[in-house]
């Protein structure tokens, strides 16, 4: 015994079901489920039809479609860092030494790099003919005190050349920084001249004690 | 009720989903999804719930398909976790649901002469969406799902004599809804 209403959903049953999910539903569903056989899946693409084939094929290529392109992000990271980095490298270098510091010293102290041109190759003259000298031979431990004056000489002067683009009275920081480089100079000469009057001093004792040597034979 | 239909294809089917068959699961929720989607749709009353049921219900069906018996036909034992997923997921939105014996009987006519004029289907699935929750999701397992009280009262955890009571209520709603002259074709 049924009433009209009843009979009538169930005249038109098929007629009440409207709704329809989204098609994504069914990726998000099967991002849920656990991924059993991969080797299962791949083999799907070649062997199934229609719908399926295409919704695999799409979520297989998308996922080669991920791979290839993070491959190729990587790749391509790498490579401009690679290329970057010397070039940049190159370009601070060469900024910094051209850009900033020399027009700015020249503009200062126009004539500092000359004096310091000139210095400098006094110094490694005098540095060279001391290194000429044997300071074992010639009993002398000295140079380690003279390396050490030097390179307290030398970050004096770095400071000096600092505070000169800084401070506002260069007359006396190039005057200071002149000072410096003529106390190594002196420095160097007055080691050379010891040892030159050592080496002298040596000859003459090596000499008498051969004229003796002889005499006494 | 419609049953039975489907089971001798999916037999095979559903041993392949054990199996984890990505292929054979989809071919099952091409065949029940849009029939799962509506019930999921008529007991919630909203589209995203309803597909929200709907991934839950699938998803867990899929995980749970060794406990799977072949006693009914796999559609009703879909259908059963779509509904209670569906009635979970009403539940949690309102509390008005749980004790829907309490409801108000005053408010429905007893009186509703059921008059001659033709009912569209369209009118009438209206007319059902603009039900009360407790009204609609008896009503639709009823009509629709072709559940009997004693199945509704399980699934809604009520006496089977609510349940009857609750849907003589409903229909009596719902043929009052008709009337409105909105829905009056």
């Amino acid at each position: 015994m049924k009433d009209r209403l009843e009979k009538f959903v169930q005249d038109h049953r098929e007629e009440f079901d409207v709704f329809e999910p989204r098609t994504e539903l069914w990726q998000q569903i099967c991002q849920d489920l656990p991924q059993k056989s991969p080797e299962k899946e791949a083999k799907v693409i070649k062997f199934s039809f229609g719908d399926r084939a295409s919704f695999s094929a799409d979520y297989f290529f998308m996922r080669v479609a991920a791979a290839i392109v993070l491959l190729l992000g990587c790749g391509l990271t790498i490579f401009l860092m690679k290329q970057q980095t010397p070039e940049s490298a190159y370009t601070l270098a060469s900024s910094e030494s051209i850009t900033t510091e020399v027009p700015e010293v020249g503009a200062i102290a126009p004539e500092l790099p000359e004096i310091e041109a000139y210095y400098v190759s006094q110094i490694e003259e005098k540095k060279s003919e001391l290194s000429e000298y044997d300071m074992k031979v010639l009993g002398l431990d000295e140079q380690q005190i003279i390396d050490k004056e030097l390179a307290r000489l030398d970050s004096s002067y770095t400071v000096l050349k600092k505070q000169l683009y800084t401070s506002p009275n260069t007359e006396e920081i190039v005057n200071a920084m002149v000072q410096n480089l003529g106390i190594r100079v002196r420095v160097l000469n007055r080691q050379l001249e010891v040892l030159q009057r050592l080496q002298k001093i040596n000859k003459e004792t090596n000499l008498k004690q051969q004229t003796n040597d002889t005499s006494n034979v | 009720m419609e049953k039975l239909s489907y089971q001798d294809v999916n037999q095979g089917v559903v041993q392949r989903c054990i199996s984890g068959d990505h292929r054979a699961q989809y071919e099952l929720y091409k065949l029940y999804s849009k029939a799962m989607f509506n019930v999921s749709m008529r007991i919630t009353n909203d589209y995203t719930e309803a597909e929200d049921v709907l991934q839950e219900a699938f998803v867990s069906a899929f995980k749970n398909l060794h406990s799977y018996k072949a006693e009914a036909s796999f559609g009703s034992w879909l259908k059963k976790i779509v509904i209670n997923a569906a009635i979970n997921a009403v539940r949690k939105r309102r509390s008005e649901l749980v004790p829907m014996d309490e409801r108000a009987v005053a408010d429905v006519a007893d009186e509703v002469n059921e008059d001659e004029s033709e009912w569209q289907v369209e009118q009438v699935r209206r007319a059902i969406q603009k039900l009360p929750d407790g009204y609609r999701v008896v009503l639709s397992l009823y009509l629709l799902e072709g559940y009997d009280h004693a199945e509704i009262g399980e699934v809604l955890g009520i006496s089977e004599s609510t349940s009857k009571s609750q849907y003589s209520r409903a229909r009596k709603k719902l043929l009052e809804i008709m009337k409105e002259p909105q829905f009056v074709a």
